[in-house]
Order: structure tokens, then C-alpha cells, then sequence
């Protein structure tokens, strides 16, 4: 059967999840490796095949013993693959190591992780490839690659191998020597690191480790190397400036081995490519911040090489030094150096523009011979960047918008501090960046696009970050902004989030609240005779936005309402647009809700009468009058009463809240319409006890009837039923509704769960929605029955989703964790005459077994199958797993140890037998279905089965 | 110093936008997950981070005008890194996501924060950050050099190689290298036993005669406004190109820079990895710098070890006193056509000979042109096809007198509207000029043919040459108001 893996294995790439709900995980995987093993197969399409495990190991291998098997069956492919087979042997080590590391195999140093250790150490010494070709080499850089893997997610795993790994690389003489160096490095670093993270370990026990003589270099009782941590500090860098001590190992003055190691890897650094020097050199800074018995000058003669190199990670690497070792290693002049570097960096014509961003970031955490201010991952700006320098990084139209902003942001700094050293507000630089500002400004004014209209926005809400209090600029941008809103109306989206930001980010400051106050002005002084319907529409969302600000007065906004509605065009109220209706609508509500609403009174009266009497639209017009009947009737305390319940989140009761949100028409009614989406899930679905075993004793007293003669006879009433076709054809799940632990005490108590089950492949019927009355949190948990229905009996993945209503009157739509069906769930026992016992029952197994095994039978018999299944089995481990999984489809007489006869009935018309046997070596599983398909299911499912039993013994 | 996740998008201007290429590295995501404890954001499946991507790069939705997730201006897009935020059910925020995007190709990758989750450390903390950066830039090159950028074909085979590609350069996510431009060199003779170690960036030794090829190329900017209320800008930079072939596992060669007397000295000079040694004083001169008088001014000499491939030795920058060719741009409104004068100057110290040498006025925001009705002193001038564009061809060389002028007026009446800019409104335009001349540079900036040397037992041949080329080189109109191109000078 030809499979297109390459198709298969990008679906799988791009989308897991749905491939998975499909097929399982485990089955998948297995097919991966009789695919891998199977010697027909190209080794490029098993190249792919090894992606899926590379990129997603814990998906296919769930557990640290399924890590452990497949790591084992690779291990053998590997083993087995002849040697010319490169690119694929090579991503065999690939996939072994994703698979180790990612189920913890390596950390728990399981038994499959040390042989895996074994083979890639005598790999990386395995130098045979020199004669030969030049490809076979990649495997040795390929394994040291790995190697260096592990010991990056396992520190310390290798550190017995350090003086094996100095002495690989100082052998080799091609290119592979970066491979060891990059690992030799890495080790050194853990090692010295663990070493530091010992009581009283000191220059004897670096001598002794770098010697390779570990057993003087780890304390007794501590045979292994590997860093113990629970917490995540031994993974994470050591560099992280001022604030952060590093750990260190007093040595005293004298490490001649570890210095010599250190000018070893530095002196044969230019031999490594950037990236690989990059790391060497972060690690050995590293290192010596470790060994304070090493002085930092050791990378002195690198130094200059460093600062002058045009690629980005070597220069990075170089001010990580500096962040570690400041004046030790870098003089002031260095330093003065280094800024005016960055500063030239960050504009550079060569460079791309991430790499000038990147630049302009590290001046902003630059790392200082002596910090100010400990200021730890703020943005500030070093002391050496003097207004002059920082002008070579002035913004201009001429720049992307990312470029633009982070120079905007930058020199904005500089001229904040400078403008607060006295030389006042009026200094150069900042009038450059107001101007820089306008002329965005203009250019948005002539119809830009999109892209520069956000960037324009962007770059005022930084201006206005930065200098909101230097009020002549503020002003002058509102007045501006006002012009460019009249111009371009489809801009107010864009004004509201500047407003709302500005007032979010910026309490303090009365800017947003200028802003909207002018433009308010400017919006009811535009003549009503050239207004469009568009820019009405704009006008109403600002309008609206303005209504909210209680320091905002709104007699202007209502004369405009008025006039609007009454004079601009009659046609305009009798069109009865419910959009722009509903607009007209918000403002009032929320002028209901103004502090000055007593001065608003009658005009806001008249606007609402006039809409409930003249506006087209009867919905609008019953909602003017609520409005005015609330507004004319309810005293003032009442309304803001009526009204704040509505906007308040989550009033006492639900009443009060269906009824506010009836007046707060745009919010609280939207709030309680709307169903609200949840970020996480509040409960879920936990399968609850079978009820099958209850069954099954139930039935035991009717052991001794016998009602049918022999198996033919059996089958053939068994069969008769079926001619339903309802008959069996489903199987009930049982489950309860629990809350997740995560306790969110607005979802204590729920009503009117309307439950939605999603299939995700189909194997099943779709189910109809299942409503539970209520969940609360302190009261027993609710039970819910899944009627499944199968098309085929597969194990299957549904998802479930929730609409419900909170306590406070809310819906919400929440999604619950999937549900996973496993393949014995579907499990039922046959589904025989209720007057039948167990002979009967006996014949009819005897029935549907002869009729699979004599190949003779009428019937069609290309469905079935037979098979075999061993494993190792006490006689008593065997009685009580017979007893655990399989007592309610048990046949035969439980006290007959000899042979075991289950029948599964698999819904809708499937059977699968089992004749369980101890036989002399193993116990014996013999398999007979009438559905092929279902024995990848059985297999596993049996193989799980006996092997917890293994477990558990 | 890992990243964990890498991804390749093509997209044609926001649309048909697919995710080409991607690969999750699982060891570091397991590291990232140990690292980040109870903070830790798992990778979502490719759509989403696509979809995530596209919002933060502001292509998504490019038919609605305003979509606040998009357009927020909080929304701190200034940093190399992104934000990828997740809605429900994973809420979270992936950090830092870095993508460079040219052409039809959005590379983007994850980087591995390699420090306590909280408080967020900053991005120059981590040095998996310029590994990223480094490791997309490389990769963008890899699959953008395949030729023309929308062969799709050239681009499919070059991302069918990536497999192999980074089992070489990036097998588990931690970048080790960039990938080798053109296909992989016939891997040579295998290293020679002798002591010296094989540099790890040199593919393999090159046999045969030594030859050795250093070209300096030397770019010119320019904005020009005719106006005496504006300063004229322009600057040069340089870069010298290598291609050595030379025998040995690690030969020395050495190029030695040289400046005429009085010239002035090269700035920021950046170099690459393989000069082996860096005299102080090459790297102190610094164009955001005080000039100081006394600066060293050369030779300027770069000892290194040549890869196999072509690289680019180093690059500088210099401030010269003229641009070579100034010009003067006056654009009036006259009723109802533009009167067009140009005039260009070429500077007596630039060599007269020119391997190219046009001028280009483009006209936007305006109906195509009708009536062109121009004389030039010299040269050949077209209309575009499109009607909005002038070319003046100005040929090989200029008259004796080294000035050319353009005179006339153009009517706008052409039936369909021309292109649009957002900076060229109204009397705001722009000559553009586009030159090549052989064999100069403006610095006076050059590498001597038997200043090279080379260690090594053959006699090698040693090629130089050197040329000067416009780049952004603008001529504003001086009756308009032209943008401002640097702050600098404003100050």
C-alpha cells in the first residue's frame, strides 16, 4: 500500500492536532517505525519520516517508557542502517536525542539514554572517516552536536568526559574541531559551574576535574556529575548584569590548567565560524566570572579583532563581556568607544534593519562600567550618549516605521533628560521631533496609507509619552489633530485609541481629555449642509467617546444631536437607519449618565422625544422613549442608580441586571447579548464509575437457565435481534461535571449549561447538545450520560464546548478540556436476550468463534480475523487482570483458571473474542474478531494491560 | 543561544500567504519549558502563529482600515523583537520572535531566553537573539539568491534543500553557521597533515594558482536642495570585495588600503571575521565623532585568511568636502503646465567617464503627462511608458564645460492618474540620479596592485579594481518643500 509520507508528514508538521484525531498517537508512531524498519523504504523518504519524531517527540511519546521504547527501536534501526547512509543516520542521533530529552529520559538517566550516551561518545572518537569520505564526517559533527544537546538540557551529564573531550579537540585537524570545541566549552562551563555549587570546593578539585580524575573532583557519594536542580537556575545564563550575582569558586591566584585550557580555546577561536565564536567566547565569559582566580585580561588579545568585526553576534558576545567584567576589561575609553560603535551600528548602510534595531536596544541597555541607576531591564540611556552623538540617530520621513519609532523613542530620552538639566523646554532637539512629527503628520493629511497612518499614531502617542507636560507642543498637536480628523473622518478609530491610550498610560496628564474637548468643538461647528452620512457616522463614535469624559460640558454635543435630527434633513430621521439610530441612541445614554445631566435636562428631553416620535425605525423609537421616560420620571440618584448597575460588572442579582441592560443600550445590553468567550475552562467533564460491573453480578443468578440448543442455534437468535437497526447500537458514557481547581469565585455557581460535543473525525454519529440545569461548586457534581453512537468502534478524541450563564446574568462560551474515548470504553458485553445464561452465552461464543475460524461459513467473511497475542504472565497476575479488565465480558466460569473466554461486543456489529491460556513459556491471547481494523486497537490495548500488571508487580 | 522554532512565509503584498517551511526544535523547547516554569508559553500550530505573526507585522486583515489588535498605537512595534499574543485558550505571550522580511519572503524565528522569565530580561541580554538574527539573515540570503525573486521555481528548490541545510548549520537549534551561497564547493582535498587546524568556515583547500581579486566599491548618497535655508548632504561608504584563491590550510594575505595626501581619514571601518589582527588606530576614526585633525589616515592595512568563497573584506565610510555632481532642480507652477529647469555640475576632481550616468524625474500624484516639451544641452531624453516618469540619459560622458542643463515644460493631461507618493505632493520632487564611474573613488581611497601580499610559495596574480556608484542620490526641487533627511543637520 503505497503511503504519500511526504504529505502525510507536512500535515503533520503544520497541524498535529488533526492529523492525531485521526489516528493515535500511538498507532502513528508505530507506523513510523515499521515504515523506518522496513527495508523496502527509500532512506530519503525515512529521512522524513524522522521529522515528525524530531519536532514533536512528546506528542508521539507521551511517557517516559514509551521515550524509553522508541528510543530503543531507533537505536537499533541505527545500528542496523549500513554506514553510507549519512543524512539519514544523522537524523536518526537528531531524532534520539529529541526523543531522550523531551520525555525526561536523559535527566532520569534512564537505561536507553546511557546506551544512546555510549554510542554517540564512541561515535564522536570514531575517526575512521578520515580516510574515507568527506561526507561520513557530518555524523561525527552531527553526534558532538547531540552530545552538546544533552549537556545543554542535562548540565553536568558530561563531565566525566572532560578531559576525553579536550583531547578530541586538540587532536582534530579538520573543520570538525568547532563541533568539539563548541562542546568541550559547554562542559567546561557546567562543571565549573556545579563545581561552584559545592561546599568547599576549591583550586584541587578544578585541577582535578580538568585532569579528568573525577572521583577527586566529585565529593563521595556524588558518583554522578548531573546537576541535581529541581529549579531551572542551572540551564539559565550568568550574565545578566549588575543585579545579578554569579556564583563563584574561590581557587586562590593560581589555575594554570584552567587558564591554559582558556587561552587554548581562545587563541583557536578565529578558526570558528561567527555563531559557533559567539557561543565560545559567552561561554568562556562565563567561565571566568565563575573563576575569579582567572583575570578577565585573558581575552584582552581578542579584544580588538572583536570591535572591529562587522558580524552582529561577535560584537553582541563582546558587550556580554563587558556586562560581566566592565572596568576589569574595558577601560573608559573602551567604553566611549563602544557606545559611538553602536551609535554608527544602528545606522549603518550595510546593516539590515533588524541588526539596526537590535543596535539601537543595546544602547539602550547599555552595559556600564558603573550603573547609575540599577535600573534592570528598563530602557535608560548611558551617560556617554550626549545629545551630539544621539543626533546621528534623529528620525526622518526617510526611515521604516520601525526604524522611525525606535529612533523617535531613543532621542526621545535624550531630550527628556536634556530638557530636565535647565536648558528648558525650547531646546533644538525636541522642537526637531515635534516637527519630525508634523511632517507625518502632513503626509498622513495628504491620504497616506494605512501602514504610515498607525505609524503617525504610534509616533504622537510616544511624543505625547515623553512630553505631554510641555504644554505648547500638546496643544499645538491637538489643534492639529483636529484639522486632520475634519479632513479625514475614517481617522476617529484611530483618535479614540490615541485618546484612550494617552489616558490609560498616562493618568496624570489632562491631554486625552484636551484632545476630545477639541475636537468636539471642531465636530459641532462643522456645517451640517456638507455632511455625508460617513462622516456622521464618525462624528457619532467620537461624539459618543466625548459623552464618557464627566469634565467634558455637552451642551455643544446636544445642540448638535438636535440639529441634526431636526434640521440637517428630515430624510435623515425618517430613512430610520437603526445604525446611525443607535449611535444617536449611545451619546444620549451616556449623557444620561453625565454628571451635569441637570443643565443637560431638557435639550437631552427634547432630542429624545423628537427620536421617539419622528425617527423611522421602531426600535430606536421605543428606545428613545424608555430614555425619556426614565429621564422625565426617575429622580437623579435613581437614574445614576439604574444606570450604574448597568455598567458596573456584575451586579448582585441577575434581575437587576436584565433590567439595566435595557437602559444601557449599547453596553450592558451588548454585555448580556453577547456571549462572552473565555480565556480558560472552568469545568470539565471526569468519567465517572462504570456501571457494567453492577451489571454483570446482577446477572449471575440466572447462570443455570438454558434456552437455546447449541451454537448455531444461538448465534442465530443472537443475530436475529440485530435486524433492528437501533438494536445496541449505542454505548453510554458516563461522566460529571466538575469545576476545574482554578478558583474564579464569579463562576461558583452556573445555570443553564447547554452543553455542545464536537466529533473530531467519523467514527461516531453526531450528538445532540446536553443541557445541565445548574453546577455549583459547593453541591454534588452533576451527572452527564454520553450516548455515543459508532459508525466504526475506534477510540476517538471529542471536544466539548459550554454556553452557560454566570451568576451576575452573563453567557459565557467556554471550552472544555477534550474528551479522549478510549478503545475499551466502547466495550460491551454482548448484548444477549435477558433470559439467557451463561451456557448460553458459552454457545454463543462457541458460535461466532467457529464461524470466524471454519472458513467455510456462508457469510462474508473477508472482515475477519484471527491472531495471537503473548506475554509473560504469572498464573495469579493473570486471574487478577482477568479479574480488573475483563470480569463484566468474561464467559466463562471465573473459577475455571484454565482457559478464559471473553467476548467484547463492539457497537454497532462488531465482536472481538478472546481465549486467554497460560501455556508453558507465555500466556497466551488468542484473538478472533469479525473486524479486521479493530486489531491495531486490540494489540495496544492488550499491550497496556499487561504491562501496567507488570508494574504493578 | 538556541532558537526553538523557525518558520519561512512567502506572501505576495499580504496575500496568498502560506507557511513554506517549518521546524521545531523540541530539545530547546524542552529547555525553554525548564526554564520559563510556570510562565512558559508552549509554540501553537503553524496557522496560528501565522495568523499571530501577520497581525503583529500589520499584514493581517489589510482590507479593514482599523483592527484595534493591529493598529493599537500602544503597540510597541519599534523593537527587533515581537510579541506573538495569544488569545484563549493559551493565553500568553510568545517572546521574542524575530522576523526580517524582504521580497515576497517573511523569515521568522523563536528565541530561547536563556534567563529567569520575570522580569523580562532585556533583549541584549540574550545572545540568542543575534544568533537568530544572524542565522535569518543567512538563510533569507540562501533562499533569495536563487535568482529573480519571484521565481517561485528557484525559491521551491532552494527550500527543498533546507533540510539538508540545517542539519548542517542548525541540526538541534542552536545556529552553528549560515549556509554556503552557490552549491556546497566539491568538498576539496581533505585537510593535509600537518599541524594547522582547518579553519571551521573554510569548506576545503583550493589547488592551483594563486589568484587574487580585490575590488572597492564605493557608494555615494546625496539630498540636494538648491536652497541656502538647507544644508546639502551626502556621504560615501565603501566596501572592499575579495575573491582569493590561494593554497594552504590557512595563508596569510594582507590588503593594504592607501589614501591620497590630505585625504581625509576612513571612518567606521568594520571588518570581517577572518582579518586575523586590527591595528587601534584603523578602528578609532568614527563619523559620529568630533573630527579630529590628527587622525590616523593609513595605510590602512588588513591581514586575514581568505575563505574559499567570495567575502566582503571590510567596510568604511568618508566624509569628502563635494558631492560629485551637484545639481539644481526648479519646478514652478504655471498655469496650466510645469516649468522644468535642471542643471547638473560634474566635479572637477570626478574622472569624466562614466560607465552610466542617468537622471530620473518621476511626477506623482499628477494625470500622466501630456505635452512634454524639453530641451536638453546634451543627452537623449524619454518619456516612460507610463507617462509619469522623464529619463535623461546623459550617456558616457558630460560636455566639456561639465554641465548640463534641461529646460522646458511638461502639461499634465493625460487620462489616467499617474502614481501616488505620500511625501511628493504638490511642488515636493525629486531628480534621481543613477551613475557609475569606473575606476575612481571619492575618498581617493585605494588598494595598489603590489600592495597585496600574499604568503605563499607560487607567484600569485593579483587583480584590483576599484569604482565609485549612486545610490539615494536626490536632487529636491528647490521651490517645494523637500522632507528632511537628517536630523543632523538641522540642529
Amino acid at each position: 500500500m503505497a503511503v504519500n509520507w511526504a504529505e502525510r508528514v507536512s500535515v503533520f508538521s503544520s497541524s498535529p492536532s488533526r492529523v492525531l484525531s485521526g489516528t493515535t498517537a500511538e498507532a502513528l508512531l508505530a507506523e513510523l517505525l515499521r515504515e523506518l524498519r522496513d527495508d523496502r523504504a527509500s532512506y530519503s523518504v525515512k529521512v522524513l519520516l524522522l521529522s515528525p519524531i524530531c519536532e514533536y517527540p512528546t506528542l508521539l511519546c507521551p511517557s517516559e517508557s514509551a521515550g524509553e521504547e522508541t528510543a530503543l527501536e531507533l537505536m537499533s534501526v541505527f545500528t542496523q542502517c549500513p554506514p553510507k547512509h549519512v543524512q539519514f543516520r544523522c537524523h536518526l542521533l537528531l531524532a534520539l536525542t529529541s526523543v531522550l530529552v523531551c520525555t525526561s529520559c536523559v535527566s532520569n538517566q534512564s537505561r536507553a539514554s546511557q546506551d544512546y550516551l555510549d554510542l554517540l561518545l564512541q561515535v564522536a572518537q570514531d575517526t575512521s572517516d578520515l580516510q574515507g569520505d568527506c561526507a561520513l564526517r557530518l555524523l561525527r559533527a552531527t553526534a558532538c552536536d547531540c552530545l552538546r544537546e544533552l549537556e545543554a538540557c542535562s548540565p553536568g551529564l558530561l563531565s566525566q568526559h572532560l578531559e576525553l573531550l579536550a583531547g578530541l579537540r586538540l587532536r582534530e585537524g579538520s573543520r570538525l574541531h568547532q563541533a568539539y570545541a563548541g562542546l568541550h566549552t559547554l562542559v567546561l562551563r557546567n562543571a565549573v559551574y556545579q563545581l561552584t555549587q559545592e561546599a568547599g570546593a576549591g583550586a584541587e578539585h578544578l585541577k582535578a576535574l580538568l585532569g579528568g580524575n573525577t572521583t577527586v573532583a566529585w565529593e563521595a557519594g556524588q558518583n554522578s556529575g548531573l546537576i541535581k536542580n529541581k529549579d531551572s537556575m542551572h540551564l539559565s545564563s550568568l550574565i545578566l548584569g549588575p543585579m545579578h550575582t554569579t556564583p563563584t569558586l574561590q581557587t586562590g591566584p593560581d589555575c594554570k590548567e584552567l587558564r591554559s585550557v582558556l587561552s587554548s580555546l581562545l587563541e583557536e577561536s578565529y578558526l570558528l565560524t561567527p555563531l559557533c565564536q559567539a557561543s565560545l567566547l559567552y561561554r568562556l565569559t562565563e567561565v571566568v566570572a565563575m573563576v575569579p582566580g582567572v583575570p578577565p585580561s585573558v581575552f584582552r588579545a581578542q579584544l580588538l579583532r572583536l570591535l572591529g568585526t562587522s558580524e552582529v553576534s561577535l560584537l553582541h558576545a563582546t558587550l556580554l563581556m563587558k556586562c560581566a567584567f566592565t572596568d576589569s576589561l574595558f577601560s573608559a575609553e573602551d567604553e566611549a568607544f563602544i557606545l559611538k560603535r553602536l551609535v554608527v551600528l544602528s545606522q549603518h548602510p550595510l546593516l539590515i534593519t533588524s541588526e539596526k534595531l537590535f543596535y539601537m536596544d543595546c544602547i539602550l541597555h547599555f552595559p556600564e562600567n558603573r550603573p547609575i541607576s540599577c535600573s534592570d531591564g528598563d530602557e535608560s540611556l548611558p551617560v556617554l550618549l550626549t545629545p551630539r552623538l544621539a543626533s546621528a540617530l534623529l528620525p526622518t520621513v526617510f526611515n521604516d516605521s520601525a526604524t522611525m519609532l525606535a529612533r523617535l523613542n531613543l532621542l526621545s530620552l535624550v531630550y527628556l533628560e536634556e530638557g530636565e538639566e535647565g536648558e528648558g523646554e525650547e531646546s533644538g532637539g525636541l522642537a526637531y521631533l515635534y516637527e519630525h512629527l508634523n511632517s507625518l503628520l502632513n503626509i498622513v493629511e495628504h491620504g497616506a496609507s494605512r501602514e504610515i497612518n498607525v505609524t503617525f499614531f504610534r509616533a504622537a502617542f510616544l511624543f505625547l509619552f515623553y512630553f505631554n507636560h510641555v504644554e505648547h507642543y500638546a496643544n499645538n498637536l491637538i489643534e492639529k489633530l483636529c484639522k486632520l480628523y475634519l479632513r479625514h473622518t475614517h481617522l476617529a478609530p484611530q483618535l479614540i485609541n490615541l485618546a484612550d491610550q494617552t489616558q490609560d498610560k498616562l493618568p496624570e496628564s489632562s491631554w486625552a481629555v484636551g484632545l476630545l474637548k477639541a475636537l468636539l468643538q471642531a465636530i459641532t461647528e462643522t456645517s451640517l449642509t456638507q455632511l455625508n452620512l460617513q462622516d456622521l457616522s464618525q462624528h457619532l463614535k467620537m461624539l459618543a467617546r466625548m459623552a464618557e469624559e464627566g469634565e467634558i460640558p455637552q451642551h455643544s454635543t446636544l445642540r448638535f444631536l438636535s440639529s441634526v435630527i431636526t434640521q440637517s434633513s428630515a430624510s435623515l430621521c425618517m430613512n430610520g437607519n437603526w445604525r446611525l439610530g443607535n449611535s444617536l441612541l449611545g451619546i444620549c445614554r451616556r449623557l444620561l449618565n453625565h454628571p451635569n445631566l441637570d443643565s443637560l435636562l431638557i435639550p437631552l428631553a427634547d432630542i429624545l422625544q423628537h427620536l421617539a416620535c419622528n425617527y423611522g425605525d421602531t426600535d430606536i423609537q421605543d428606545h428613545a422613549r424608555l430614555y425619556y421616560t426614565l429621564l422625565t420620571t426617575l429622580s437623579r440618584e435613581k437614574l445614576v442608580s439604574v444606570l450604574a448597575q448597568g455598567l458596573r460588572e456584575g451586579g448582585r442579582q441577575v434581575k437587576k441586571r436584565t433590567l439595566s441592560s435595557i437602559m444601557a443600550e449599547s453596553e450592558g445590553l451588548t454585555s448580556t447579548l453577547t456571549i462572552h468567550r473565555m480565556d480558560k475552562a472552568v469545568f470539565r467533564l471526569v468519567e465517572a464509575q462504570s456501571e457494567l460491573n453492577t451489571e454483570t453480578h446482577a446477572t449471575k443468578d440466572t447462570d443455570q437457565n438454558e434456552t437455546v440448543d447449541g451454537p448455531d442455534a444461538a448465534l442465530t437468535a443472537y443475530r436475529a435481534q440485530f435486524e433492528d437497526p437501533c438494536f445496541a447500537s449505542d454505548i453510554t458514557l458516563n461522566y460529571q461535571l466538575t469545576h476545574l481547581t482554578t478558583s474564579d469565585s464569579r463562576f461558583d455557581q452556573l445555570f443553564s449549561i447547554r452543553l455542545h460535543i464536537t466529533l473530531t473525525d467519523d467514527h461516531y454519529e453526531e450528538l445532540s447538545d446536553i443541557s445541565v440545569p445548574c453546577l455549583f461548586r459547593e453541591r454534588p457534581t452533576p451527572k452527564v450520560r454520553l450516548r455515543l453512537k459508532p459508525r466504526r468502534p475506534y477510540p476517538t478524541v471529542l471536544q466539548a464546548s459550554a454556553i452557560f450563564t454566570s451568576q451576575d446574568g452573563l453567557s459565557w462560551l467556554t471550552v472544555l478540556p477534550d474528551i479522549h474515548v478510549s478503545f475499551q470504553q466502547v466495550f460491551k458485553p454482548p448484548p444477549v436476550p435477558s433470559t439467557w445464561g451463561r451456557s448460553d452465552k458459552l454457545s454463543l461464543f462457541e458460535g461466532l468463534w467457529d464461524e470466524v475460524n471454519s472458513q467455510t461459513g456462508e457469510k462474508d467473511l473477508v472482515d475477519c480475523a484471527t491472531s495471537l497475542f503473548c506475554c509473560q504472565l504469572k498464573e495469579d497476575a493473570l486471574a487478577a487482570l482477568v479479574e480488573k479488565h475483563f470480569l463484566p465480558f468474561l464467559l466463562s466460569d471465573p473459577a475455571d483458571k484454565e482457559e478464559f473466554k471473553v467476548l467484547f461486543f463492539l457497537p454497532p456489529h462488531s465482536h472481538v473474542l478472546l481465549k486467554i491460556k497460560s501455556e508453558e513459556d507465555a500466556v497466551h491471547f488468542n484473538i478472533t474478531t469479525d473486524s479486521w481494523q479493530l486489531l491495531p486497537h486490540i494489540s495496544s490495548y492488550l499491550l497496556t494491560i499487561t504491562t501496567s500488571q507488570d508494574v504493578q508487580e | 543561544m538556541s532558537v526553538r522554532a523557525l518558520w519561512i512565509i512567502s506572501h505576495a503584498k499580504g496575500e496568498n500567504v502560506s507557511i513554506r517551511f517549518s521546524r521545531r526544535f523540541a530539545a530547546v523547547e524542552h529547555r525553554a519549558k525548564c526554564l520559563a516554569g510556570p510562565s512558559y508559553v508552549a509554540v501553537p500550530e503553524d496557522n496560528t502563529v501565522l495568523q499571530l505573526l501577520l497581525t503583529e507585522l500589520g499584514l493581517s486583515d489589510s482590507d479593514k482600515p482599523y483592527v484595534a489588535v493591529r493598529d493599537d498605537c500602544y503597540n510597541r512595534q519599534r523593537s527587533p523583537a515581537l510579541e506573538l499574543r495569544m488569545d484563549s485558550p493559551e493565553k500568553g505571550i510568545l517572546w521574542p520572535v524575530l522576523a526580517i522580511s524582504q521580497g515576497p519572503l517573511i523569515l521568522a524565528c523563536l528565541s530561547l531566553v536563556d534567563a529567569p522569565p520575570e522580569p523580562r530580561p532585556p533583549l541584549s541580554s540574550l545572545l540568542s537573539v543575534s544568533q537568530g538574527l544572524t542565522l535569518l539573515a543567512g538563510l533569507q540570503t540562501f533562499l533569495l539568491s536563487a535568482g529573480v525573486k519571484t521565481d517561485n521555481e528557484g525559491l521551491a528548490s532552494r527550500l527543498a534543500m533546507l533540510p539538508s541545510v540545517l542539519l548542517q548549520i542548525c541540526p538541534l537549534g542552536t545556529p552553528l553557521d549560515v549556509p554556503l551561497l552557490g552549491a556546497p564547493a566539491t568538498p576539496a582535498a581533505l585537510a593535509p597533515a600537518g599541524n594547522q587546524k582547518q579553519p571551521a568556515w573554510k569548506m576545503g583547500l583550493h589547488r592551483g594558482r594563486a589568484v587574487v581579486n580585490v575590488a572597492l566599491v564605493e557608494t555615494v548618497r546625496s539630498m540636494q536642495y538648491g536652497n541656502r535655508s538647507r544644508q546639502d548632504l551626502w556621504d560615501v561608504f565603501g566596501t572592499v570585495t575579495c575573491k582569493c584563491e590561494v593554497e594552504g590550510v590557512l595563508p596569510n594575505v594582507t590588503v593594504t588600503l592607501t589614501l591620497p595626501p590630505n585625504g581625509s581619514p576612513l571612518q567606521d571601518i568594520l571588518v570581517h571575521p577572518c582579518v586575523t589582527s586590527l591595528d587601534s588606530s584603523i578602528l578609532t576614526s568614527c563619523s559620529v565623532d568630533n573630527y579630529d585633525g590628527s587622525a590616523f589616515s593609513g595605510p590602512y592595512k588588513f591581514p586575514f585568511s581568505p575563505p574559499l568563497e567570495p567575502f566582503r573584506l571590510c567596510s568604511y565610510t568618508s566624509q569628502v568636502p563635494v558631492p560629485p555632481i551637484l545639481g539644481l532642480y526648479q519646478l514652478k507652477e504655471e498655469e496650466n503646465h510645469l516649468r522644468v529647469s535642471v542643471t547638473l555640475k560634474l566635479h572637477e576632481s570626478v574622472k569624466n567617464s562614466f560607465d552610466y550616468c542617468e537622471a530620473h524625474l518621476p511626477f506623482f500624484n499628477r494625470d500622466q503627462m501630456g505635452l512634454v516639451d524639453m530641451k536638453v544641452s546634451s543627452g537623449q531624453l524619454d518619456v516612460s511608458k507610463e507617462k509619469n516618469l522623464l529619463v535623461w540619459g546623459l550617456g558616457q560622458k558630460f560636455p566639456k564645460s561639465r554641465e548640463v542643463t534641461m529646460e522646458g515644460k511638461i502639461t499634465f493631461s493625460g487620462p489616467t492618474p499617474g502614481p501616488t507618493d505620500p511625501l511628493c505632493i504638490g511642488l515636493t520632487a525629486y531628480v534621481k540620479l543613477y551613475f557609475k564611474v569606473p575606476d575612481m573613488t571619492l575618498s581617493g581611497c585605494c588598494v595598489d596592485q603590489h600592495s597585496v601580499q600574499v604568503y605563499s610559495s607560487a607567484k600569485p596574480r593579483i587583480t584590483t579594481s576599484r569604482e565609485l556608484v549612486s545610490k539615494e542620490y536626490f536632487l529636491w526641487n528647490s521651490t517645494g518643500t523637500a522632507p528632511v533627511s537628517s536630523g543632523q543637520m538641522m540642529l
